[in-house]
């Protein structure tokens, strides 16, 4: 049962963060006068984070909640590693979308995408915090980096946080896709046996919905409008999948493994799943749920099409991927082998992922008509 | 004295209620009776200026048939519709006998031109009284009685825990009313 305590009172090594953050947001070009009254709550969901190490090597030992607890140095470097990561995407969405709110199709879209924005901000302080609160001098350095970072400059950790969001459809297959790695992320985190963080995410997965749901109702507002072809919008699906599906990091991961025995990070269905970890393939398992959800999500978005247009499908998990053991291979988006050269495969690329002339007709042609159902927003 | 109630209501109980939520939710919002491909609809069909034929569909939706009201009734809820502001319910206090004598329409109204205001349903309260927050029964629209399970719902969504949360395109207090209802309806 949730039961979320809103911290009051900072640390000093958190004020002072505080005000490198305001810079940050001056120079991102995010005024704050757009958060109206929206506050940057640091919220702990201390019931839901468990008593007890829920697996690995120290599994049924109490959680750690203190820097001192825990047992080894590598083990609180895995920690602030898994805290920067996730804060760093967390400020790096804000940096790829927040120039998208001059441009919004609708009030609602654009009310939307500020609401998703303040959160993002603030799962980004409550990582931050629990750095400068826990973590000492190492975790005031780390957290320091999450607002020197940047997107635009490609320093962001992750590739598709460097990644530009030019327009409304990108920034609906970014939530969508991106944010729903984020959901996993996220549900894996909430067993940890670093109980700060575990008693973080809770309430952060709580907003992370609205998120998801803003992406996949966009989509399908998109697809039920009718105006932007779904042959194009395909070759927006098969661009950010691939970049979602490298997001659960490579094949048989050490990392992930070591994590895991720590206890710092479960798998995604950790506290409802009876089957036994496989320890060497931790981001395989997490991975393919993740696909296997994607596939049903898109059928219930493809559902809506006009007659005649076809269906939007899923590409192959093998096709375009960066990271792990399809990563470089030659692939079509129905996960066949590709039969032919290298120039040929690049040929090919062109036709299934968005060109310039694909980006010009999206932006100069359809995005100039109603290209979304229109939606109210709802004042209170 | 509603306040004070709903403060010292038993979070312990309300757990296998919340396990459980997300198939509540779809046995209830996805029968035929509350059609909801219709629902979905009516999310974005109903905005403002709101006219008689938005209230029309509502009607229809509900399954309560078209309102008998004069003219001024209608024109003196549209107007409310346009003044109240979540979570307030004492402007309904305002309103004539024939606007206020039937509840689950005038909430349903509530519902979609605002999408936080919860649909009143008799089943819903049932289910919130298992939960131990009793609600008075009522068809007419009281609004100390609406209140009180507007913030009973407005609570329950502000205490569940994440894996309640839908990913999909139904505000937050529809997925809570309809599980409750489901709920409420199980012996």
């Amino acid at each position: 049962m949730a039961d979320t305590e809103i911290v009051e009172k900072y640390t000093p090594n958190f004020e002072a963060w505080v005000q490198d953050f305001t810079e940050w947001q001056t120079r991102i070009g995010f005024d704050p006068s757009w958060l109206g009254d929206y506050r940057f709550d640091i919220k702990f969901d201390w019931d839901t984070a468990g008593e007890k190490i829920e697996f690995g090597d120290f599994e049924g030992m109490p959680k750690w909640e203190r820097r001192m607890q825990i047992p080894q140095q590598n083990i609180r470097d895995a920690i602030i590693s898994m805290i920067s990561v996730q804060g760093d995407t967390e400020f790096a969405s804000v940096e790829q979308q927040n120039h998208l709110l001059a441009t919004a199709p609708t009030e609602y879209d654009m009310k939307s995408a500020l609401r998703i924005m303040c959160e993002e901000q603030r799962h980004g302080w409550q990582m931050a915090y629990v750095l400068c609160t826990y973590f000492g001098e190492q975790g005031v350095r780390e957290a320091s980096k999450l607002l020197e970072r940047n997107a635009q400059d490609g320093t962001r950790i992750l590739g598709s946080f460097n990644a530009p969001i030019d327009h409304w459809l990108d920034f609906f297959c970014f939530t969508h896709f991106i944010d729903r790695d984020g959901k996993y992320q996220l549900k894996m985190l909430s067993t940890s046996s670093f109980k700060p963080l575990a008693a973080s995410m809770g309430p952060m997965l709580k907003e992370e919905s609205f998120h998801l749901g803003t992406g996949a109702n966009g989509l399908r507002r998109i697809v039920k409008q009718g105006v932007i072809p779904c042959e194009l919008l395909q070759k927006y699906l098969n661009k950010w999948i691939s970049t979602g599906l490298d997001l659960f990091g490579t094949d048989d991961s050490t990392s992930a493994q070591w994590a895991y025995v720590y206890g710092v990070k479960g798998r995604y269905d950790e506290r409802e799943s009876d089957i036994k970890a496989d320890r060497a393939h931790l981001n395989e398992a997490s991975r393919e749920l993740y696909f296997q959800e994607l596939r049903e999500e898109m059928r219930r978005i493809s559902s809506v099409r006009k007659e005649g247009e076809p269906e939007l499908f899923i590409p192959s998990d093998k096709f375009n991927r960066g990271i792990g053991m399809y990563s470089g291979k030659n692939y079509t988006i129905t996960g066949e082998k590709f039969d032919g050269n290298n120039q040929e495969y690049q040929d090919y690329l062109i036709s299934v992922l968005p060109t310039d002339e694909d980006e010009d007709k999206l932006m100069n042609d359809y995005m100039k008509k109603e290209w979304i159902q229109y939606r109210e927003w709802k004042t209170k | 004295m509603q306040h004070i109630a709903l403060l010292a209501f038993d979070k312990k109980k309300c757990e296998p209620f919340f396990n459980r939520l997300t198939d509540l939710f779809y046995e209830h919002h996805h029968s035929d009776s509350q059609n909801p491909d219709e629902y979905e609809r009516l999310l974005y069909m109903v905005k403002r200026p709101y006219d008689d034929r938005m209230l029309d569909m509502i009607d229809d939706w509900t399954g309560l048939g078209k309102r008998e009201w004069k003219e001024e009734t209608t024109r003196e809820v549209k107007l409310a519709l346009y003044a109240i502001k979540y979570p307030d319910t004492l402007l309904i206090d305002s309103f004539t006998e024939k606007a206020r004598n039937n509840l689950t329409r005038l909430s349903s109204y509530l519902h979609f031109t605002h999408h936080t205001y919860a649909i009143w349903d008799e089943d819903t309260r049932k289910g919130l009284s298992k939960l131990g927050i009793d609600i008075p029964h009522t068809e007419v629209a009281d609004p100390f009685i609406y209140g009180a399970y507007v913030s009973a719902i407005e609570l329950l969504k502000d205490v569940a825990p994440f894996t309640c949360f839908l990913e999909h395109d139904v505000p937050r207090q529809r997925l809570f009313q309809a599980a409750l209802a489901s709920y409420g309806r199980e012996n």
